[in-house]
């Protein structure tokens, strides 16, 4: 086993993180890699930018902010670790989505996609995005 | 209290106690004195929304963990249930489907358990009263039999709901629901798609608050908050007094007729603490099997559908394989939001909850602990019959799909709870095989209901709450 998979397996599998500390302590932003994690993976969209960090912070105060949660976000984007592969960086990837006008403008890839605001089923304008609200019946 | 003899006890404030007495008082006019004794406080629907909005309320204090009000002894196993005004109702997902016929034979068809005492003919006009009074949602193809439309539309189909509903026909429906497609007069809204069923964020859920039933409101009917029912005092096969406590002290009230509608562990151990020596008084206890299956699809969107549970399939319910393995119910998802991360496929996708009917197995039952108002949970496990239910899905589902373009499934882990606590005083033909007979009524204490899914002879697949509906207004209707 190589030791970069290795190290996912061990870390991100249990939630304990072997790292270097020069790795974390030299970073000006822990949570700028979700923000570089979200870009990556949806680079062939237009998102607006101020949003995606204006989503993370939302994101990261509204979840358990704490070092370990950073330093797991961290090794995501140090190891490669993509939306596949990871069901937290699916979850903030699904959220960042459902947070946007992205579904709203029916996966248009051309707008550009626009944060609106923490997605909460009893606060966000955005439905459910198969529902029969975004796809009215036509038959 | 304004009286110190009633006509009626009744424990409990949820579906089997409000179905019940909204049948008894239909039938008792006037005169009659009922008091209802509920475990915890009114949680108004505004204030858990005001909760979930994250704004202030003065209810934010009131204690709903279901962790601290029993003794679970199998950690892995869950057993959420909502307690206070209105009980499961405050937290159902409102799924509505009718037994089938079937469920009630399982002895006569399949030789499995034993049959209900009750058939699913006799409960018919009670299933359609229920229907009415909670204003479901439905289609007017049904596979269990049924007369007339559905007081509400019904659901709007997905994309893939339509192809497998042009396949399988009446085994393949948009779910009867409790979940309004419409709206209600007298207040519920129709669902938005909002996939916040527990609390709804539109408040298009039927829960006993929103009812408009009636009956706590009725001048007959004096409703004590906070009076935990923990035990009856019998004298020879008669139960003459209810236990409880409130505020922290033992009090004691007399009645004709004592009413159990608490939850079925609450039921069993109020039974267990009087003394009942019924050997299956607690034995039996559990719940259906679920676990969910994720379709993806290949060049197919999934849009278009309505509320969390959208349809239902049928297609591995009824059958000779009851005979070796559990039937399944199919709950078609439209909720949580399973989209991929994957461009161009963001809604390529369906998403499938299974469940399987389980077995009243005598190694899982309640018991009373040394906290008289505690009761303690011991579940060994699942039968080999649900398992087995299990093992067939998974060879038998592709096919089903077939007509599909799936382009992999993907199996998820059994899910630790399903939501429907069933059995622990089961029903039959005698205290030989049984603890009520076909009216609840227990068979030692004559004056004594034991209502909802604890009465259950068997589990089946499908939901449990409109049978324990229909069956609280055909005990009412045939007991008085």
């Amino acid at each position: 086993m190589k030791r970069r998979q290795f190290i996912v397996m061990a870390g991100i599998g249990t939630g304990l993180l072997i790292l270097p500390p020069a790795l974390y302590i030299a970073s000006p932003s822990l949570r700028k890699y979700a923000g570089k994690l979200i870009r990556e993976e949806l680079q062939y969209l237009k998102l607006e930018p101020a949003g995606v960090d204006q989503y993370v912070n939302d994101y990261f105060n509204t979840s358990a902010n704490n070092a370990m949660t950073n330093l797991r976000w961290k090794a995501f984007y140090y190891l490669g670790v993509n939306a596949e592969r990871s069901g937290q960086i699916f979850e903030l990837i699904k959220f960042y989505l459902l947070s946007t006008d992205f579904f709203i403008h029916k996966m248009d890839e051309s707008k550009t996609v626009n944060y609106l605001g923490f997605y909460s089923p009893y606060k966000s304008p955005v439905p459910n995005p198969y529902s029969f609200l975004l796809y009215p019946q036509t038959d | 209290m304004k009286y110190n003899y009633y006509d009626l006890i009744v424990a409990g404030t949820g579906f089997a106690s409000t179905f019940f007495l909204k049948k008894y008082l239909d039938k008792n006019k006037g005169g009659k004195r009922v008091l209802v004794l509920e475990k915890g406080q009114l949680f108004p629907h505004a204030e858990r929304l005001k909760i979930k909005r994250g704004e202030h309320s003065d209810f934010s204090g009131i204690n709903d963990v279901w962790e601290e009000k029993v003794i679970n002894i199998n950690k892995e196993k869950k057993w959420p249930f909502t307690t206070g005004f209105g009980g499961s109702s405050n937290c159902w997902w409102g799924c509505t489907p009718r037994f089938m016929p079937s469920d009630f034979k399982m002895k006569t068809l399949f030789g499995v358990e034993n049959d209900w005492p009750v058939s699913y003919e006799e409960l018919d006009p009670y299933y359609e009263e229920a229907e009415v009074l909670m204003s479901i949602s439905g289609p007017e193809g049904t596979p269990f039999p049924r007369k007339g439309k559905y007081p509400l539309p019904p659901h709007t189909f997905t994309a893939v709901d339509k192809i497998l509903h042009q396949k399988y026909g009446n085994l393949y429906i948009s779910q009867p629901t409790a979940r309004a497609s419409r709206a209600v007069q007298g207040g519920r809204n129709a669902c938005m798609t909002h996939s916040a069923c527990d609390v709804c964020a539109v408040d298009a859920k039927f829960t006993i608050e929103n009812s408009n039933i009636n009956v706590y409101n009725n001048e007959q009917v004096e409703l004590v908050y906070g009076a935990e029912v923990y035990s009856l005092e019998t004298v020879g096969n008669v139960a003459k007094k209810v236990n409880y406590v409130k505020d922290g002290k033992d009090f004691q009230i007399s009645g004709e007729v004592i009413i159990l509608g608490a939850n079925p562990i609450f039921n069993a151990n109020i039974l267990l603490n009087s003394g009942d020596k019924n050997p299956f008084t607690g034995k039996g206890f559990g719940e259906q099997l679920g676990m969910q299956v994720l379709i993806y699809l290949d060049n197919m969107n999934n849009k278009g559908g309505s509320t969390w549970v959208n349809a239902n399939g049928y297609m591995l319910y009824d059958g000779d394989h009851r005979k070796d393995y559990a039937a399944c119910l199919i709950e078609v998802n439209n909720a949580p939001y399973n989209i991929r991360l994957e461009r161009g496929k963001w809604l390529n996708m369906a998403s499938f909850r299974m469940i399987f009917e389980d077995l009243p197995l005598l190694t899982n039952y309640i018991t009373t602990s040394a906290n008289k108002l505690v009761p303690e949970i011991h579940f060994k496990g699942r039968s080999d019959y649900a398992i087995k239910g299990v093992e067939n899905m998974k060879k038998v589902l592709p096919g089903i799909l077939s007509c599909l373009p799936v382009e992999k499934l993907k199996y998820l882990d059994p899910f630790p709870n399903e939501g429907h606590i069933i059995g622990g005083t089961r029903m039959g033909q005698s205290a030989a095989d049984s603890v009520v007979d076909k009216n609840m009524i227990h068979h030692q204490y004559r004056n004594v209901f034991v209502l909802g899914s604890g009465s259950f002879t068997t589990f089946s697949a499908s939901n449990p709450t409109l049978t324990l509906a229909a069956l609280s207004l055909y005990s009412a209707d045939h007991s008085f």
